[in-house]
């Protein structure tokens, strides 16, 4: 499916997180995305950490090379009338225009779904705004951090006696906002391969992360009993448990959804302990949860997490280790299956990038071309698209308007 | 003219995927994914069992319903079922149809026939190494994500194998690993291990910086971002806030070190910079912070139970929840306008021709 995108071209307002993951999965199947940004107001993320030591700057952070592969860059100072008027000769020519701005920032341009539509019907327009583009809080601001907070995940995530504490990230970010903008987006491109019609589409990123708790808030708005947080306990299993293995920060994840998969772990743990009438049957367990964590995180505390993972797992017990980055990048499902790529960034230097998390027929899809520096493709969408020769490029650089 | 959005409904005019067949085999991993297609047009039938549970709720109402796949599986165009250990084997489908397997880690590799519930799955992605406390071990975030954004990035695969399809005709077979969409949810754990060898770990609900994190406040809890990712304004903004409130202490944190992100993601600074915005909060309720800090253009959010959340005023406003089969439930996070009309793009169409 890498070339099944090829010949849609989108012009890609996006920035920071949630948007830029969309256009990289177009782009990686083939899409023509063109990232607008300036160096008058870079993407944020083109400042943000990481840097490799020595490579610090606008074109090292390795936050944006993660989010901006195989895309091109064009560089267009939108403060300026001419080039608003350029990014409107740009918007009549595509097939896709994106953005997670506020709503009114595109508007101020000239540039939202309305005026690009007088000149191209068939475009397909996505907005992703942080609450949607009506209603009171239209244009409050915030981040994934901040959206996990409100959706209500970050409150029912953590331990019961403790302050929630969330994913760690802004998980709404990375998953659930560019994932419901992707599901959008392509099925409205498919329609408009069928109809040429095209149409707006306006994601929540709220909305987005609050439909990823969605039986939570089922429970609420129908009058029945809502979850809290109960750390990684799970109300069908026991234990569902995270323990302390050898070695220095080793854990290991482990639980067990039947009677089956409890008496299998018993077994690997061999401890007689468990093997008491008072864990007898689930209920039991659940009483004695507590008992059963503190004899669980005793014996894993004295195994290997690998080793017990995979001791467990032999046993048809549900059990992994709890993978840190570096881990992640060593796991050996994912290397056996060709997950990471690596890519050669110009100023970053190598660095490894996933694939996108499905396979065709045994075709694997992903990143291929390392992200842009700023403005490095500005010469060749002004010939291509705009008709431009070298001496207009250069004109409109020194004014600018390429800059 | 503003064009009017609608939330997407199933049986809506222009609903991109109607007349889309989609077999749905229940499983934990593929419901979210048949809701998807469901709001968006498609028919889905699920074949399965199911309760009157809210999750099953959510997930499968307006789908229709069969005992067994009997007679289903030939004609359908899609296939959603659960592969790997958990799941079955390939179901037997129709030449053009597209399966599309479900799958914790894969079908292939040494851990293809693993077992998982959510916490493992979310182990192998390494988001669960992110979360939690630093003095605990790590701890998951709530409700099923795994299952949400395999089900998620599988409708996304699905989408492309539909499109390719519309040109070759042929079906095929699809997979989609939990584990793998988890690792996009890593933020800059990877780049920072490779680029600086730094191991990102849990942080818990203290803040990173001074500005950005959890606090407590009157009636609960806010999260804020302020200072980073491009925010440096709002550090301002609420320094000034803190000022205007007469904070005892609020005018330490114009000293010029506090301008710099090293500074206050200093263990000290955090610290003094969260007793003095906790002394500020604490005669404070969540609603009336987010009220104020949003005027001031600050990034700052109640950390809200799902009680608050389905009261929220914007999600009110809006009809975020919706009434299904005599529950309510979300509807999807999208707001679509009709499709352009035929005329307007006719008309384009002559305009551009040569």
């Amino acid at each position: 499916m890498k070339d099944v995108l090829r010949g849609i071209r989108v012009l890609d307002f996006c920035w920071v997180g949630a948007g830029a993951l969309v256009t990289k999965l177009l782009a990686e199947h083939g899409a023509d995305v063109i990232k607008v940004e300036s160096h008058a107001r870079p993407d944020n993320l083109r400042v943000a950490p990481p840097y490799r030591p020595g490579a610090e700057g606008l074109e090292g952070s390795g936050y944006f090379a993660s989010r901006n592969n195989d895309k091109r860059s064009l560089a267009l100072d939108l403060r300026q009338q001419k080039s608003r008027e350029i990014a409107k000769q740009l918007a009549a020519q595509v097939d896709v225009v994106a953005n997670n701005f506020r709503p009114g920032v595109m508007e101020r341009w000239g540039l939202d779904y309305a005026s690009v539509a007088e000149v191209n019907p068939s475009v397909v327009y996505l907005s992703m705004p942080m609450q949607g583009s009506d209603g009171p809080h239209r244009n409050f601001i915030g981040f994934g951090a901040t959206i996990a907070a409100l959706a209500g995940l970050v409150e029912l995530s953590g331990l019961p006696d403790r302050p929630p504490v969330g994913t760690g990230t802004h998980y709404p970010d990375h998953v659930p906002s560019p994932g419901h903008a992707l599901v959008a987006l392509l099925a409205t491109l498919r329609q408009r391969a069928a109809t040429g019609r095209g149409r707006w589409i306006d994601v929540s990123q709220l909305e987005s992360a609050a439909n990823m708790i969605g039986p939570a808030l089922v429970a609420a708005a129908n009058g029945e009993p809502v979850p809290t947080r109960t750390g990684n306990r799970h109300p069908q299993h026991c234990p569902s448990g995270v323990f302390r293995c050898t070695g220095d920060e080793s854990w290991i994840a482990v639980a067990a959804r039947t009677d089956a998969e409890w008496t299998a772990l018993v077994d690997v743990l061999q401890t007689d302990e468990l093997r008491d009438p008072r864990y007898e049957t689930f209920e039991l367990r659940k009483q004695h949860e507590d008992d059963v964590e503190r004899i669980v995180g005793g014996h894993a505390a004295q195994r290997g997490c690998r080793e017990l993972a995979e001791a467990l797992q032999a046993a048809g017990v549900p059990a992994y280790p709890v993978l840190s980055s570096k881990d992640v990048l060593d796991d050996e499902q994912l290397r056996a299956r060709g997950f990471w790529r690596t890519l050669e960034h110009p100023v970053i230097g190598f660095m490894t990038a996933p694939s996108t998390p499905f396979v065709n027929n045994s075709e694997r899809t992903g990143p291929v071309a390392a992200a842009p520096l700023l403005g490095e493709h500005t010469s060749d969408v002004a010939h291509e698209l705009l008709g431009l020769d070298d001496a207009q490029v250069e004109t409109l650089t020194e004014e600018g308007v390429f800059w | 003219m503003m064009a009017e959005l609608i939330a997407p409904t199933h049986d809506a005019a222009g609903a991109p995927l109607a007349g889309l067949v989609v077999v749905e085999l229940a499983g934990e991993l593929t419901g979210y994914a048949g809701r998807l297609l469901h709001d968006l047009g498609a028919d889905v039938t699920l074949v399965g069992e199911v309760d009157g549970s809210a999750e099953s709720r959510f997930l499968h109402h307006g789908k229709g319903r069969a005992a067994d796949p009997h007679g289903l599986l030939e004609t359908a165009d899609v296939v959603l079922y659960t592969g790997g250990a958990d799941g079955s084997e390939p179901p037997a489908v129709g030449p053009q149809t597209i399966a599309v397997a479900f799958t914790a880690f894969g079908t292939t590799g040494p851990a293809a026939d693993w077992v998982s519930t959510d916490l493992i799955r979310l182990a192998a992605g390494g988001l669960l190494w992110l979360g939690g406390y630093p003095d605990a071990g790590p701890v998951a975030p709530y409700g099923n994500q795994s299952a949400r954004a395999v089900s998620t990035y599988g409708v996304v695969a699905l989408l492309l194998a539909l499109m390719e399809r519309d040109h070759s005709g042929a079906g095929c077979t699809l997979e989609i690993s939990a584990q793998e969409v988890m690792t996009q949810a890593l933020e800059t754990a990877l780049p920072d291990f490779e680029l600086t060898g730094k191991v990102r770990t849990r942080l818990g609900p203290e803040p990173p910086e001074a500005g950005s994190g959890i606090y407590p406040c009157r009636d609960g809890w806010v999260s804020m971002v302020a200072g980073r990712l491009g925010t440096t304004e709002a550090w301002r903004r609420l320094r000034e806030w803190l000022v205007e409130a007469g904070e005892p202490g609020a005018n330490d944190l114009w000293e010029a070190p506090w301008e710099t992100l090293e500074h206050r993601q200093l263990p000290e600074s955090r610290a003094h910079f969260a007793e003095i915005f906790r002394s500020f909060a604490s005669s404070r309720t969540k609603g009336e912070l987010y009220d104020e800090a949003q005027r001031r253009s600050i990034a700052l959010a109640p950390v809200n139970a799902p009680l608050d959340v389905v009261a929220d005023p914007q999600l009110v406003a809006r009809s975020f929840l919706v009434e299904a089969e005599g529950t309510l439930v979300p509807a999807p996070p999208y707001r679509m306008s009709a499709p352009a009309p035929v005329d307007a793009v006719e008309t384009a169409a002559v305009e551009v021709a040569p």
